[in-house]
């Protein structure tokens, strides 16, 4: 058996440390790219959204290269993730692919997880105790990884040595994916992180602050948000993404206790009455905890035609128009190139900067 | 007080509850003329671009009722059966409208829960108190609105045309007849009888669902399949019909599911956005028609 899982941001750091440790064998997809985006818009339904022809896309460059096990979790909420699995089986077999599923049902919250992890972990000869080992390290892994990226974006705004934030953070991923030692790739994360305390940092330096905000596939993954990040990261903006994947991983194991992103929930209570479908309540409820702590704008990135991001927007605009606060929409779908899209950034960036001038004078 | 009630979304399949609960209270109801193209262009004018037309249609009813009435329905209808859900849009309609739209009136934003009188009740207390402080009347209201509802049936089953063609849809597509632009009276000129989805019991649905590997999250999914699979089988229809919107997330994955299982009779997507127009319909109408006469002789022949 080798299996394979579809991109989830940088999740697979955390899968590759997960496998790696249980001794199995596995196939991580090339990062989400042009080639994988094609192979899924000719499989899927033209209607269905972005992330749904990436994975699809994902799995087949993973046949490719030998899986034939596949890994996915079914969140039931009432978006469509819920329903992706079973789609992409059906498709999958009439593009003429053959591979098997493990879904792993979160319908029913931890309880499904745990079965679920029982079941890959019955491919591995690893003891019970190594087993919770092994997911405890991937937990760190992908903790650690996510810490990183999120202070390396955040303090790209103050750097005194222009692009070291990028290049440090570019490195990292480079280096935990060389080793096959998940212990290892701990290690070499835990240095990383150290190593961000000694980047010279200019404290007096007024960055601009935005949040980016939007569907959580879409802005985790650097090729579907047209490396908006990364851009911003160029000209020195901070910036800081509301939902990660390891945020999703507590949402769906705590959410049978409701403890996740409380403050999310408390602040958008202003706008949203009560829970409102997918992850509308959190996308308005970054957007006004950005606010409130001073940023100077917002980012909405999501996938064409995905509800829960079409119901947030009317609500941002008003909050912008409320608040004036600044918030850019951009709407990613197959077609849109990253040019127009740069431009749009920059417009919305020189924006913010003439604001800003204007409040100190 | 006055109550408007706008006649979008799943107005078609509740409109008897609200009816006789606002109407029980005291309250004067007003509804919204049925949908036209001066509502159409107010939605479109008022709602974000980018959600589908039901939503955009049901934000121009809004507009037509908003300066007539104290009180506006918004229903935020979060669940019609258990364990299934519908779509996040009517979940978060009261939202919606009240951050898209000016010059509102108060609008009703509690949530419905049509799988359960307790938790609906909920709703009727807190919506009742607007309009009465008298917990036995609302009590009274609630329960005559939920006989009427439970009394009410609008499923469509006709039987004296030649062919009988099952007729897939979310309520507001299959009733909204501006919306649809009359496709039933069409399908009836060229002598096509039509059975709504909607007219299969819960117990032949749970049956006919059980080919899918999972059992579907959303209702509209197990209705749609499970009442094509339930007419395939026992031979009573001759094609299928499913009326759709752009931008729908429910509908392009639920699409998938019956063209390829349902690939035995002839189907035919309708799909729907502000400038669906009327002519082409026609002739797609037209040319279905024309097939299933085709492949029916073709059927008699080789029973023969
Ligand atoms: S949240 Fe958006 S992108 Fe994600 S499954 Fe739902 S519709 Fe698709
Ligand atoms: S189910 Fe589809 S058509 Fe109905 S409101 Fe939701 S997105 Fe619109």
């Amino acid at each position: 058996m080798t299996v394979t899982v579809p991109h989830y941001g940088n999740s697979f750091i955390g899968l590759k440390v997960l496998f790696d440790a249980l001794g199995i064998n596995y196939v991580i997809p090339p990062r989400s790219n042009q080639t994988a985006l094609d192979l899924g818009v000719l499989h899927s339904p033209e209607e269905i959204c972005n992330p749904f022809k990436l994975m699809l896309g994902n799995y087949i460059q993973s046949i490719e290269r030998g899986a034939d096990t596949i890994i996915i979790i079914a969140t039931n909420g009432p978006c469509r993730f819920g329903e992706y699995a079973s789609l992409q089986q059906r498709l999958l077999k009439k593009a003429g692919y053959s591979a098997q599923f493990i879904i792993l049902n979160t319908q029913s919250g931890k309880k499904a997880l745990f079965e679920g992890i029982k079941k890959i972990g019955s491919h591995s000869s690893c003891s019970t105790f190594q087993k919770m080992k092994a997911l405890l390290l991937a937990i760190t892994a992908i903790s650690l990884m996510d810490r990183i990226e999120i202070k390396l974006r955040y303090c790209s705004g103050y750097e005194k040595n222009k692009g070291e934030c990028k290049r440090l953070l570019q490195s990292c991923y480079e280096a935990v994916v060389q080793t096959n030692s998940a212990k290892d790739a701990v290690k070499i994360l835990k240095s990383f992180k150290h190593s961000i305390k000694s980047l010279p940092l200019d404290y007096n330096k007024k960055p601009l602050k935005i949040a980016i905000i939007g569907e959580i596939y879409t802005i985790s993954d650097p090729f579907s948000s047209n490396h908006i990040e990364d851009q911003l990261m160029d000209i020195g903006i901070s910036t800081t993404r509301s939902l990660t994947p390891t945020w999703w991983l507590k949402d769906s194991v705590l959410k049978p206790f409701k403890l996740n992103s409380l403050s999310m929930h408390r602040a958008a209570k202003e706008y949203i009455y009560t829970c409102a479908g997918g992850y509308t309540r959190e996308t308005v409820g970054k957007a006004l905890l950005a606010f409130k702590k001073g940023y100077d704008g917002a980012i909405q990135v999501f996938p064409v035609g995905c509800t829960p991001e079409v119901i947030a927007k009317p609500i941002l605009e008003k909050i912008s128009s409320d608040k004036s606060f600044p918030i850019l929409t951009l709407i990613v779908d197959e077609m849109t190139g990253e040019e127009g899209f740069i431009t749009r950034v920059e417009a919305f960036t020189d924006m913010l900067e003439r604001r800003r001038e204007k409040c100190i004078i | 007080m006055k109550v408007g009630l706008p006649k979008g979304l799943l107005y078609y399949r509740y409109h008897p509850f609200f009816k006789t609960f606002f109407e029980e209270l005291g309250a004067e109801l007003i509804t919204s003329e049925d949908t036209n193209k001066k509502v159409m262009d107010a939605g479109i004018r008022c709602c974000t671009s980018e959600a589908c037309l039901p939503i955009k249609i049901f934000h121009g009813h809004v507009d037509a009722l908003k300066n007539q009435c104290d009180l506006m329905v918004v229903p935020r209808i979060m669940k019609v059966s258990n364990n299934e859900y519908i779509c996040p849009h009517l979940c978060s309609l009261p939202e919606m409208v009240v951050h898209s739209m000016d010059h509102l009136p108060p609008v009703t934003y509690q949530s419905l829960y049509f799988n359960s009188q307790k938790q609906l009740f909920h709703w009727a207390k807190d919506v009742g108190k607007l309009i009465t402080p008298k917990r036995s009347a609302i009590e009274i209201a609630f329960n005559h609105a939920l006989d009427r509802q439970a009394n009410y049936k609008r499923t469509i089953d006709q039987s004296q045309y030649s062919y009988k063609i099952l007729l897939v849809g979310h309520d507001y597509n299959l009733y909204d007849k501006y919306v649809n632009m009359n496709i039933i009276r069409k399908l009836n000129d060229l002598n096509l009888g039509v059975i709504s989805s909607d007219s299969i019991g819960n117990g032949i649905l749970n049956k006919y669902i059980k080919k899918l590997p999972r059992k579907p999250f959303w209702y509209y999914y197990r209705q749609a399949y499970g009442s094509a699979a339930f007419l395939i089988e026992k031979g009573e229809i001759d094609g299928i019909i499913f009326i759709s919107c752009f931008s729908c997330g429910i509908d392009a994955v639920i699409t998938e599911a019956i063209k390829d299982d349902m690939s035995s009779l002839p189907l035919l997507l309708v799909k729907l956005d502000e400038h669906s127009g009327d002519a082409g319909l026609d002739t797609r109408l037209e040319a279905f028609s024309d097939m299933l006469a085709r492949s029916n002789t073709h059927h008699k022949k080789r029973r023969i």
